[in-house]
Parts: structure tokens; C-alpha cells; sequence
């Protein structure tokens, strides 16, 4: 089916008015064939009559009379009409002269019932025949004595004509039609070929319209207003998935340009430090305290180009899943560890609520990278002597956890776009570049490859919640090894 | 001269704010927005240099308000941001400088050394007063064929004397684009540098070049 829309309408409507001038001209030659064909046999039945009614039966003697034999039609010899009688006991009573010696075909039905007929003549030219079965009628007599013959018997007439006229005619017709419907079927063939082009010019300017479009230029829209209403739905498609292509682009973009510029900050500090360290010569203290502080940018550096291989890896669904029983206490648990210390120093508690039993199953190593990123951002933005907790129970077919921390200065617009990579509370922000606003970002996108989603709000009391919801039906998540 | 640096990653603010400083440069630096606006509206510095995306206040508000304001300082823009868009935008709201990080620390010095020849309307890096040649590049002094040996504070005073030379100079003014903001100095501590500067630059068998105009302040070479 790679044909074009052009050709298949061409084709459609070519094959279409044949096969409609087909039946047509069928139709028709058959109406005026059959009109005709009884047209002729109308006319042969009258000759046969006249013929009939031209015999007498004079003393036992059949006659003709002598104008009918004179009649023009039996005299043409080219499309000749003829006649013969035949008496009682098959006696050939009468014929054309033109029959020379031959006969005619013997046809009859019961008294008085013209009978047709098809035969051929001695040329084999085709000839139709009308036979009558007829009782003669008896001259008249002035004679008072006489008797009419007491012993009438019926007489058989045959009257053939032949009907080279007749097919000439049909002849004539069948070219007449046949020439008709090629010269209709040509010319529709013109006029069809035009209208489709005029009709597909929407689709051609559609086209060209598409083919103006380039990849640095996604805001443009196709724009034929005077369309015909079938294209329009496939115009405001088309439309629709320019805009959703430009957003795609749009964010891509963004994303590349986050990332360059996230990664540039921390580079422009390095060379900085270093570039100003090495302007003179400094003693070995001073060398160390730089290189530390390189070593910490690039420790920074290291986690945020970790954290975007890890996003790219989940975006391009190239990371596999070993599920497992968890119980969530104890990974809760062994998550905060880490962080135990730093929330100490800044009096900040911490409650692990999630109860002893309730287990997930979901991937160890993704599920504690979660966590460990939740309870990093508490530690890091909770006030002073805040408090920190993390709950875990199970709703239909699912686990719910969540990590909350006090002291959260966001709004509800700002807490919509925690997810976000990239984006950071600025407010809250203690030191920039320390964090690169990709962790949640992560645990999203973690959360739901994992089989679940992922929720955050703030509560006016400054009680940031991270909730995270991991189905566990068998078929949630995608599973590897 | 006085710098203001406003940019929030701190290891890239310390760093600059360092070898600022050692390349004889009084600095202030701030890692807000709306804090840097506040230092750019309360002192005349000589150069600014601004980050773009700050927390508080993006650099291209801080640098709108300051040129509404009428403030003659001189703005780099120094940003990861790298497009066409990025630079055109910047420079049209009155940047007259845009850096792209990373970069290297000698072009910076090298650009705001270039900006502050601009801004005292001096063209070329080496400035002569009678017989008196400062190198503004390599930072070096003579007087005739001598060397002067000068530490960075004095340095720094002749340069900004050098830069106007001829006009006559306030106290506060040479207080205020000698010292930043932290400086625990107070103006009087101008006379005593220039106490210092007189006894290298001047030669008692050669004019004087620094002069005191009673209740004004001073001036080098001759008054305009």
C-alpha cells in the first residue's frame, strides 16, 4: 500500500467509470437491441399476416395475389425477404422466387399461432423466421352453384428475413458505445486528474509548510488558515506535537545548559584557586589548605556527575533492579548513620517511626541511595535543634514512607518544584555548590523506576514531608536479574 | 583601587577576593544579591565584579538598579552563562565587561586592570608624571632612571594618585578606594601612607611631585 493518494483516487475514480459506463452501456445496447430485435419480429409477424390474408383458397387452388408477390421487400436481393406455403401432405405450395430451389426451414406451431424463429439461409447468412399455421380463406364466388370446398385444410407459411440491417445497426451501436465511453472515460480521466490535484494542494502546502520548519526553529506552526475542514484536525495535531517536540527541546536545552553551567561554576573554583595560589610563591600550609579545598570541590563534582549518570542511566531505563525483602526499619536505620553525627552537632533529633515488621520489596542498593538523600537534605536544612523523622506503613497494595524535617522556609509554589533537577531553595541555600539540586530529582526518578511516585509538601508550621509510595503488585516496577 | 565582588560559590569568591587583594586591590565581596546592591549603592567602587545567578537578587536586577541609580562603578559580569543572548543581554543593561567561567585569573586582573585604565581615562598601561613612570601592568615604579621599591598599600596610593593626576584628591576619596570594607583604617592613616610615599618618590635635588592643598586633600604633579 506505498501507492500515492493521488494515484489511488486517479485509479478509484478511472475504475469506478468503467465499470459504471460498462453497466450503462450494457443496459442501453441491451434495451435497444431487445426494442429492435421486436421492432423486426413486429414487422415480419405483419408480413407473415398480410401474407396469409393474401392467400386464397380458390376451387381447391391456392392463390396468391399477384401485388404481394410484387412487393419490393421480396424483390431485394441483398437483404431479402422470403416466403414459401406449404399445403397439405408438405406440398410447397408457394415460394419466393428468390429461393431459386432452396427451401425454407419448416416451422409451426398449433393453428393460428405465429411461431418465431432464428435459421440461416443457404450463405449461412442469419435470418429470422416467422411461422403461421393458417386456415386460407375461400374466394368468393358469383356462381350460385358453387360449393365451397368441403375439405379446407390448413396451409403452413414460413417467412424468413434476413437481418443483416438489424446487426449492421447493432453493430453501429456497440462502436457508438464503446467509442462514447473511452472518449467519457478520457476526458474523466482529465478533468480527474485536475480535481485531485486541486484537492490534494492542502496536503502539498501542509507538506511544504512541515518542510520549513527546522530543528532551530520549533516555534514556527503550520499555519494554512483557508484549510479544508479534513485537513484541519490533522493540522491542529500536527501543531500539537510541534509544541510538545519545542517543550521537549526546550527542557533538553535547559537541561544542557544547567548542566553546563553547574558544572562550569565549580571548574571556574578550581582553576581560580589554583591560578591564584600559583600568582607567587607560598609556603606549604597554604599549598595544602588549596589542594583541600580543590579535593572538596571535586568531591562535590564527582557526586553531581554520579547523580547525572545515575539520571540519564534510569532515563534510558539501562539500570536493573535485584528485589528483595527489606524490613525498613533497619534500612532507615542504617541510612541515618552517616548523618547521626552532623545532626548532633546541630542538636537537630532524629525518630525512627517506621515499625519493626513492615518490610518492601524493592532493590536494596537504590531504595538506601533514596533515603540517604532524604535524610542528607533533612540533616542539611532542618533548623538547629529541629527534629527529623521517617515513618513507613502500608496502604492498599503499597508502602508508604516518609522523611520530615522542621524548619523548612519554602512555599508551596517552591516545594512544587523540589523535584526538579537543578533547582535548589535559594533562601535555604548555606553554600553554593555544595549541593548541585539533583538529589531529589533523583529519588523521583529512582521512586518510579522502582514501580512508585513520589510526593513533597510543607505544612505552615515549617514541616517539610518527602513521601514516597512504592506499589508492590507483582508487576510494578521494572525487574532485572 | 576598590573592588566589589559579588558571587555566591564561595571557594571561587575566596579565591578572587585573594588574589584581588594580592595584586594590590582593596576588596569587598558578598555572596547575596540584595547585600551586593546595598555595598554597590553605599560606596563609589571602581569595578564591580558580578555573578549572575545569586540568591536574593539576579545579578542582571543588581546591575539595572545601579545603573538607574546613576552609579558610574564599572560592571564584569562574571557567569557560566555563555550564549550570544547571555553576553548581548548583559552588556545592553550597562555591563562593560562580560567574562564566561571558568576563566584565567590573569585575564580577569588583566580586564579589570583595563576597565580602571578606562575609568580614570587613561589609554595606555604605563602613566608618566614629570619624571615619574608607573607600569601599571607589571605594577613597578621609577623616578627617572631609579627603581622605587613600594609595598602594595603604597603602591596602591600612588597608582590611584597617578590615575588622577593633576586633580586635586580628598582624604575620603584615596580612604575609600585604598581601603575595603573591613578595614579597620580610618582616614587619617592616609596622611601617614603618603608620609611613606613622599620620603621614596621625592628627591631633594628634583621638584616636588606631591603636594598638599590645605583642607582639600592632595595632588601629584602639577594642579590642573
Amino acid at each position: 500500500m506505498t501507492c500515492s493518494l493521488r494515484t489511488r483516487l486517479l485509479t478509484g475514480i478511472i475504475v469506478g467509470m468503467i465499470l459504471l459506463l460498462t453497466v450503462f452501456s450494457l443496459l442501453i445496447y441491451g434495451v435497444i437491441r431487445s426494442a429492435l430485435v421486436k421492432q423486426f419480429d413486429t414487422s415480419l409477424a405483419s408480413v407473415t399476416h398480410m401474407l396469409a390474408a393474401s392467400v386464397e383458397l380458390d376451387n381447391d387452388k391456392i392463390e396468391l395475389e399477384f401485388e404481394v408477390q410484387q412487393m419490393s421487400e421480396f424483390q431485394n436481393s441483398e437483404h431479402p425477404t422470403h416466403y414459401q406455403f406449404w399445403g397439405p401432405n408438405d406440398v410447397v405450395v408457394a415460394k419466393s422466387p428468390l429461393l431459386g430451389t432452396d427451401d425454407l426451414l419448416r416451422i409451426e406451431g398449433s393453428l393460428n399461432e405465429l411461431v418465431l424463429g432464428i435459421s440461416q439461409d443457404k450463405n449461412g447468412q442469419p435470418q429470422r423466421t416467422a411461422g403461421l399455421k393458417f386456415m386460407p380463406r375461400i374466394a368468393d364466388s358469383d356462381d350460385k352453384n358453387y360449393q365451397p370446398p368441403t375439405n379446407v385444410q390448413a396451409i403452413t407459411l414460413v417467412v424468413a428475413r434476413d437481418v443483416g440491417d438489424l446487426h449492421g445497426q447493432l453493430r453501429f451501436l456497440r462502436w457508438l458505445l464503446l467509442i462514447a465511453s473511452a472518449a467519457v472515460i478520457a476526458l474523466s480521466f482529465l478533468i480527474a486528474a485536475i480535481i485531485v490535484r486541486q484537492g490534494l494542494n492542502p496536503l502539498h502546502s501542509i507538506a511544504a509548510g512541515i518542510a520549513a520548519i527546522s530543528e532551530d526553529d520549533l516555534a514556527t506552526r503550520i499555519g494554512t488558515t483557508s484549510a479544508p475542514a479534513e485537513i484541519i484536525p490533522i493540522k491542529n495535531r500536527l501543531n500539537d506535537l510541534l509544541s510538545r517536540i519545542e517543550d521537549a527541546f526546550r527542557r533538553e536545552r535547559r537541561f544542557t545548559a544547567d548542566v553546563a553551567h553547574e558544572l562550569r561554576t565549580p571548574l571556574a573554583g578550581i582553576r581560580s584557586i589554583i591560578e591564584v595560589s600559583l600568582t607567587r610563591a607560598r609556603d606549604t600550609d597554604e599549598y595544602q589548605r588549596v589542594l583541600s579545598e580543590c579535593v572538596v570541590i571535586v568531591e562535590n563534582m564527582q557526586t553531581m556527575v554520579n547523580n547525572l549518570l545515575m539520571i540519564a542511566r534510569l532515563d534510558a531505563r539501562q539500570v536493573t533492579f535485584r528485589h528483595e525483602h527489606i524490613y525498613l526499619c533497619e534500612l532507615v536505620n542504617s541510612c541515618w548513620r552517616p548523618f547521626s553525627e552532623k545532626a548532633k552537632e546541630r542538636e537537630i533529633a532524629f525518630e525512627n517511626q517506621a515499625p519493626n515488621e513492615i518490610t518492601v520489596n524493592s532493590d536494596r542498593e537504590n531504595l538506601s541511595m533514596v533515603l540517604s538523600n532524604l535524610l542528607n537534605n533533612a540533616v542539611e536544612y532542618a533548623n538547629d535543634a529541629g527534629q527529623i523523622w521517617a515513618t513507613a506503613n502500608y496502604t492498599n497494595d503499597s508502602v508508604e514512607i516518609t522523611v520530615a524535617n522542621t524548619g523548612c522556609q519554602l512555599t508551596n509554589e517552591e516545594v512544587a518544584q523540589v523535584f526538579d533537577c537543578f533547582w535548589r531553595g535559594d533562601s535555604s541555600r548555606k553554600d553554593a555548590g555544595v549541593h548541585c539540586g539533583l538529589g531529589l530529582a533523583l529519588v523521583q526518578r529512582i521512586i518510579q523506576a522502582l514501580g512508585g511516585f513520589t510526593t513533597a509538601e510543607v505544612k505552615s508550621d515549617g514541616i517539610f514531608t518527602i513521601r514516597l509510595v512504592l506499589s508492590q503488585q507483582a508487576n510494578s516496577g521494572r525487574k532485572g536479574c | 583601587m576598590r573592588l566589589l565582588v559579588i558571587e555566591d560559590y564561595r571557594p571561587l569568591q575566596q579565591s578572587l577576593a585573594k588574589g584581588l587583594r594580592e595584586a594590590g586591590f582593596a576588596v569587598d565581596t558578598t555572596r547575596d544579591g540584595r547585600e551586593g546592591l546595598w555595598y554597590a549603592m553605599s560606596n563609589e567602587y571602581d569595578v564591580i565584579i558580578l555573578d549572575l545567578m545569586l540568591p536574593g537578587m539576579d545579578g542582571l536586577e543588581i546591575l539595572k538598579k545601579i545603573r538607574t541609580q546613576g552609579r558610574k562603578s564599572h560592571v564584569m559580569i562574571l557567569t557560566a552563562k555563555d550564549t550570544l543572548q547571555d553576553r548581548v543581554t548583559g552588556l545592553d543593561l550597562g555591563a562593560d565587561d562580560y567574562l564566561v567561567k571558568p576563566f584565567a585569573f590573569k585575564e580577569l586582573l588583566a580586564r579589570v586592570r583595563a576597565l580602571l585604565r578606562r575609568s580614570y581615562r587613561q589609554k595606555s598601561p604605563r602613566i608618566r608624571v614629570k619624571d615619574l613612570q608607573i607600569d601599571l601592568t607589571t605594577q613597578r615604579v621609577w623616578r627617572g632612571r631609579d627603581e622605587i621599591q613600594l609595598t602594595p598599600r603604597e603602591y596602591a596610593l600612588l597608582e590611584y594618585l597617578a590615575m588622577r593626576a593633576g586633580q586635586t584628591i580628598s582624604r575620603t576619596d584615596i580612604w575609600e578606594h585604598i581601603y575595603d570594607f573591613n578595614s579597620s583604617a580610618s582616614s587619617n592613616v592616609v596622611d601617614v601612607y603618603i608620609g611613606y610615599l613622599r620620603k621614596k618618590i621625592e628627591r631633594p635635588n628634583k621638584p616636588r611631585l606631591i603636594h598638599t592643598v590645605r583642607g582639600r586633600g592632595y595632588v601629584l604633579g602639577a594642579q590642573s
